[in-house]
């Protein structure tokens, strides 16, 4: 049985009276691309900087490599790469020499940095502008940079706290696409965001967090087939006999809603929704309004702790 | 540590407008207090009647030092002339020679013209060189010159200072610097007493074959081989001047007139010539009455005279009046204060300027240092910097270093052009440039050290631009008046002054002191200031270290 790459260890931290994390508890293997998930104000960043060292728990531990996570620990830093969620570059330096710099506070040096740096420039996409100060990108590229600042010394552990914060779309496939090829390099991938829809599209397994406490982790179908899908129609007339018809149907629950508004709740939209069409073709009835709604992250979430994500 | 020493000194260094005024800045400032105020900047005002005095006089000769002096040029001629402090011993027994020996001619031809200074000074010269002994020579040269004795006069009067000026340059003789002075406007009047001054002095009398150096308006500095050098355009204060050194001159020369024809009415000479004035008196005019008359008569004018002292040496003696009280209000050596061109290169103000300004902006960078610290934090880079592989201490240094070196560029930067432009010397003409140097560079990284122990400790207490910018400025500013970096030191009460060295700005600024303008500077005190101020230095930086929150 491997050793888990990142072990967190029902992780404490208070600010005063203020708990930040509520004894959060997982696991992330090696080569995993781990999400957390969490509106603002939910704990991730806190979490994520105590894994980077940045902070100390106020109970519980946290292992990295099945080494536990000192403020001293300097070595075990070399395995880590952080983004953090500020624009952590410098503004006045170019994006070659950011880059150089960060390698060689890693330790790096001489023609293996400047090769480095180079392979690092077209992973982020910046090859064109290396030599042209940072202030003068733009919010993309800076993140992009951002990005590319942690990846110069090989990390094993990348953790990205929210690295599409204010980008463009081109950007922000640009970043996948770079968090994807890490990770299919070997890389371990923490990805926190409150964007349900970026950790739905890249994270196989994902933690869920709300006011400090891990509110569900598990793979991302695991997540999702806790709940059903959802054929919400309309029709002129909701009359007894047809609640009885469909009420009849296979593995379903039929919902009231107001008005002449029905939900079928369902574990396979694919098998109950001609099923339906025969009850309503059978009873002459036409249809005003019809939608599905499959499982999601974002209704996970409202399952788990009754408000939307972006409340 | 290097990669961030070297990432922050690039940092610095990009912003090229600030590198350029963090340079110039202080040398324009420099500039324009340079040219605005004048001379005796940095001395507390003194608003007593200055007197210039250029003293040639030879004084009394003792024939056997001549004598001793001229015999040991013959034996040694090569070893007078070559060695330095023998110097000046050659040249005193050559114009010993010249006004009281002239036997020494063939030796005094022999030997090359050279430019001499006080007389008394050379004599001792000559006399330790023969007999290896100051006191010796001190005993042969007992009876002090008319010179100096005008000079204690003036300088026991209240209300002056008198100052004597003396050429430091070989081709120019100190009476040719007292006419360029007067020349220039800088002095309204100079004084000379010539070499012949003791011997001319030596000669006044009321008796007919002596000097009277009296006329209608004093003392005629002809007969007395003195001179008066005035500006015709400062009339007024010349006149003052002269009209002092009169009095004085008067003081100094009357009662020794006095006095000497005092005792000449005891002396048989004066006998005869009674007798020859009234004959009738010749009968009685034996030889022992004649014994008897003189100091009879002497006595009789004590007696008639009896207010005042007529064999009294001095004005006081003379009039019985209390002496002066010496309060060692002693003549001062010509200071060469002003400069030369239009950047006045050389005065002695930049002397002051230099370091004092020097030393407040190495503490001007506790702003720049501080907005580094700031700027990391607001950009997040702080939170890469505490994530990657560094420790506190490496992430301190790495940040205090550059800062050091560019403070200590900085304060090189400035004294060299203190050097170049504004014509500063870095020590004393008698030390090389390297024993400058060698006492010099401690000074300056000391200094920056101390600098940047401050700018650190701003850094790590303050948490925005804006705190930066008022413990900064209120440090700088506040600092730089309280240290007498804006406000010479010599100005504050002797209290303050004390209480100054709490900064370390005061203990730089005594160290430049010492170095830039004691002509012998005390080097313990040298060493000490840069063991104070690296000790501020490691405190602040310690202080720092355990305030500092990277968080």
């Amino acid at each position: 049985m491997t050793m888990p790459v990142l072990e967190v260890i029902a992780v404490h931290k208070n600010y005063g009276a203020h708990a930040a994390l509520k004894g959060v508890s997982f696991c992330v293997e090696a080569g995993e691309m781990f999400g957390l998930l969490g509106p603002n104000g939910a704990g991730k960043t806190t979490l994520l900087s105590i894994i980077s060292h940045l902070l100390e728990p106020s109970a519980g531990e946290v292992r990295i490599f099945g080494q536990k996570v000192t403020p001293n620990g300097l070595e075990l830093r070399r395995q880590l790469g952080v983004v953090p969620q500020e624009l952590a570059v410098y503004g006045e330096l170019t994006a070659r020499e950011n880059l150089h710099f960060f390698g060689e506070i890693y330790g790096m040096r001489g023609a293996a940095l400047r090769q480095r740096v180079q392979e690092v420039l077209a992973a982020v996409g910046l090859e064109d502008r290396a030599d042209s100060r940072v202030a003068t990108y733009s919010g993309g590229m800076k993140r992009r940079l951002n990005l590319g600042a942690a990846l110069v010394h090989r990390p094993r552990l990348l953790l990205l706290d929210e690295p599409t914060t204010g980008v463009d779309p081109q950007s922000r496939n640009h970043i996948f696409e770079g968090v994807r090829r890490l990770n299919a390099d070997g890389v371990t991938v923490v990805y926190t965001s409150h964007y349900m829809e970026e950790v739905q599209s890249l994270c196989r397994r994902v933690g869920i967090m709300d006011q400090g406490c891990l509110k569900a982790c598990d793979t991302l179908p695991g997540l999702l087939q806790k709940l059903q899908s959802v054929i919400r129609f309309r029709i002129p007339h909701v009359t007894p006999h047809l609640r009885e018809r469909i009420k009849g149907l296979p593995e379903i629950t039929l919902r009231e809603r107001a008005g002449d508004l029905l939900e079928v709740e369902c574990r396979d939209v694919k098998a109950t929704l001609p099923r339906l069409m025969t009850v309503l073709t059978d009873l002459h009835l036409a249809l005003v309004s019809l939608e599905t709604e499959e499982p999601n992250l974002e209704r996970v979430f409202l399952d788990l702790t009754g408000r939307a994500l972006r409340d | 540590m290097w990669p961030l020493a070297k990432k922050e000194l690039r940092l610095l260094l990009r912003d090229r407008l600030s590198a350029a005024i963090l340079l110039l800045m202080p040398l324009l400032i420099i500039l324009a207090l340079g040219l605005l105020t004048g001379e005796g900047f940095g001395q507390k005002p003194d608003n007593r009647l200055r007197i210039s005095l250029v003293d040639e006089d030879l004084g009394y000769v003792d024939p056997v030092a001549v004598r001793d002096a001229l015999a040991w040029l013959q034996v040694t001629p090569s070893a007078g002339l070559n060695a330095i402090p023998i110097q000046a011993g050659t040249v005193g027994a050559v114009h010993v020679a010249n006004h009281f020996d002239a036997e020494a001619a063939p030796v005094i031809d022999a030997l090359p013209r050279l430019t001499w200074g006080p007389y008394l000074q050379v004599q001792m010269g000559v006399a330790a060189e023969m007999t290896q002994s100051a006191e010796a020579s001190k005993a042969r040269f007992r009876r002090p010159s008319w010179a100096s004795r005008v000079r204690l006069d003036l300088e026991q009067t209240e209300g002056l200072r008198v100052e004597l000026i003396s050429s430091r340059d070989e081709l120019i003789s100190s009476r040719e610097k007292a006419k360029e002075l007067v020349g220039n406007r800088k002095r309204s009047a100079v004084f000379i007493f010539g070499p012949r001054f003791t011997e001319r002095v030596d000669k006044c009398s009321f008796l007919v074959d002596g000097i009277n150096p009296f006329y209608r308006d004093g003392v005629s500095l002809e007969e007395i081989d003195a001179a008066a050098i005035k500006d015709p355009t400062q009339g007024t204060s010349a006149a003052i001047m002269e009209q002092v050194v009169q009095v004085s001159l008067m003081r100094v020369i009357l009662p020794w007139m006095i006095g000497r024809a005092f005792r000449k009415l005891g002396d048989p000479s004066f006998m005869t010539l009674l007798a020859d004035e009234v004959p009738s008196a010749r009968i009685i005019m034996t030889e022992s009455f004649r014994r008897a008359l003189g100091p009879g008569i002497q006595r009789a004018l004590k007696n008639l005279f009896r207010n005042y002292n007529l064999t009294g040496e001095n004005w006081a003696d003379l009039t019985k009046s209390d002496p002066r009280v010496d309060v060692g209000n002693r003549a001062k050596e010509y200071d060469e204060e002003g400069g030369n061109g239009p950047l006045q290169r050389g005065a002695k103000r930049y002397q002051i300027l230099v370091p004092s300004y020097s030393v407040m902006f190495a503490f001007s960078l506790v702003l720049t240092v501080g907005w580094l610290f700031v700027s990391e934090r607001r950009q997040g880079t702080l939170k890469r910097l505490r994530a990657a592989p560094l420790s506190r201490w490496q992430i301190l240094l790495g940040k205090l270093l550059p800062c050091l070196a560019l403070s200590f560029f900085q304060g090189l930067f400035l004294l060299a052009a203190g050097k170049l432009v504004f014509g500063m010397r870095w020590g004393p003409d008698s030390w090389s440039m390297g024993q400058q140097l060698l006492w010099l560079l401690p000074l300056v990284a000391s200094t920056s050290f101390a600098a940047m122990g401050i700018a650190l400790l701003v850094a790590a207490w303050a948490r925005t631009e804006v705190q930066v910018a008022i413990a900064g400025t209120l440090l700088v500013l506040g600092l730089a008046l309280i240290s007498g970096c804006l406000v010479p030191r010599e100005l504050m009460p002797d209290a303050v002054q004390q209480l100054t060295l709490i900064t370390p700005h005061a203990w730089a600024l005594d160290a430049y002191a010492q170095l830039f303008l004691n002509p012998e500077p005390n080097v313990a005190m040298v060493r000490t200031s840069c063991l104070v101020l690296s000790g501020f230095g490691a405190a602040f930086v310690l202080l720092a270290w355990w305030l500092l929150k990277l968080d």
